[in-house]
């Protein structure tokens, strides 16, 4: 054998030795492991965070059932919906990025619930402003309540 | 409780359950309003800020995401139906105009007052909804 050639299949071998030995020392398992790790993190924190919208949500809804006819209260109710509506365009922002992830196929359940969720609170802050600014001002509704009352 | 709708809700239930996608609505219905007592039933977004004819939106959290809009004449003992519509899917809206809701609670009032109503009943496997016309 040339010389040449013996030093080529030398030179293959230590390569080969040296990258199982690497493989060895630094398990893509365990890099394997962690990134599944930060994708579970990930999961449970968008679900804390959906938890935690749907619950505002009913907390809102449940102000319905109040009985509001003073200014103050309205003007609370005012800076509430107000509140909401901040909250809401933040939670809308970050979506964006958490979407990104969706795309590429990671957390897209927990993705969708998220973003359901945001859309419930909005819908529930919509609704506050409709039963206590809104609908008490259309004369057609204020009528309808009046005659109910009699039935 | 007696359970009795309008026009609307009949018109629209029909129209939801001939599609796949809200094949669980008639479920949904019969799980959330039926034996119930009336405290069961006073939760949601209440619209008309009334404590004896409460005029209620329910957000059902289930797989088609509906809404349900209903009156309760608590003294009478009596619910009714005004509205369904999904929050997503074909035919799925985010929420109706406060128009659209006025104009609900009207029908049900003038649907009442001429007693222009179906009457709600289960069939005896207590799997499907009948309407009764009264």
């Amino acid at each position: 054998m040339e010389c040449a050639t013996k030093d080529r299949i030398k030179n293959t071998v230590d390569e080969v030795r040296s990258t199982s030995f690497e493989e060895k020392i630094n398990s893509s398992e365990e890099k394997i492991n962690s990134f599944l790790d930060a994708i579970l993190d990930f999961k449970g924190m968008l679900e804390e965070k959906t938890t935690k919208i749907l619950k505002l949500a009913d907390k809102l809804e449940e102000i319905t059932w109040f009985t509001i006819d003073d200014n103050e209260c309205l003007m609370l109710l005012n800076d509430l919906i107000a509140q909401s509506k901040d909250l809401h365009s933040t939670l809308i922002r970050n979506y964006t990025h958490f979407a990104a992830l969706k795309t590429k196929g990671i957390a897209k359940e927990e993705v969708k619930e998220y973003k359901a969720a945001i859309d419930d609170f909005k819908e529930s802050f919509s609704d506050l402003e409709s039963v206590f600014f809104y609908l008490p001002e259309l004369p057609q509704f204020k009528e309808t309540t009046r005659e109910l009352s009699l039935l | 409780m007696q359970i009795f709708c309008i026009d609307e809700f009949k018109a629209e239930f029909e129209k939801l359950i001939s599609k796949k996608q809200y094949s669980t609505l008639e479920k949904e219905i019969i799980d959330y309003f039926f034996h119930k007592n009336t405290d069961e039933l006073l939760s949601g977004t209440r619209l008309n800020n009334s404590q004896d004819t409460p005029y209620i939106k329910k957000r059902v959290r289930g797989k088609g995401g509906f809404r349900l809009y209903f009156l309760v004449l608590i003294r009478k003992g009596n619910l009714y139906l005004l509205f369904v519509h999904p929050k997503t899917g074909p035919f799925g809206a985010s929420n109706i105009t406060d128009e659209s809701k006025a104009m609900l609670y009207k029908n049900v009032l003038q649907a009442i007052k001429n007693n222009d109503l179906y009457l709600l009943e289960l069939d005896k496997k207590q799997k499907h909804l009948i309407f009764l016309r009264k």
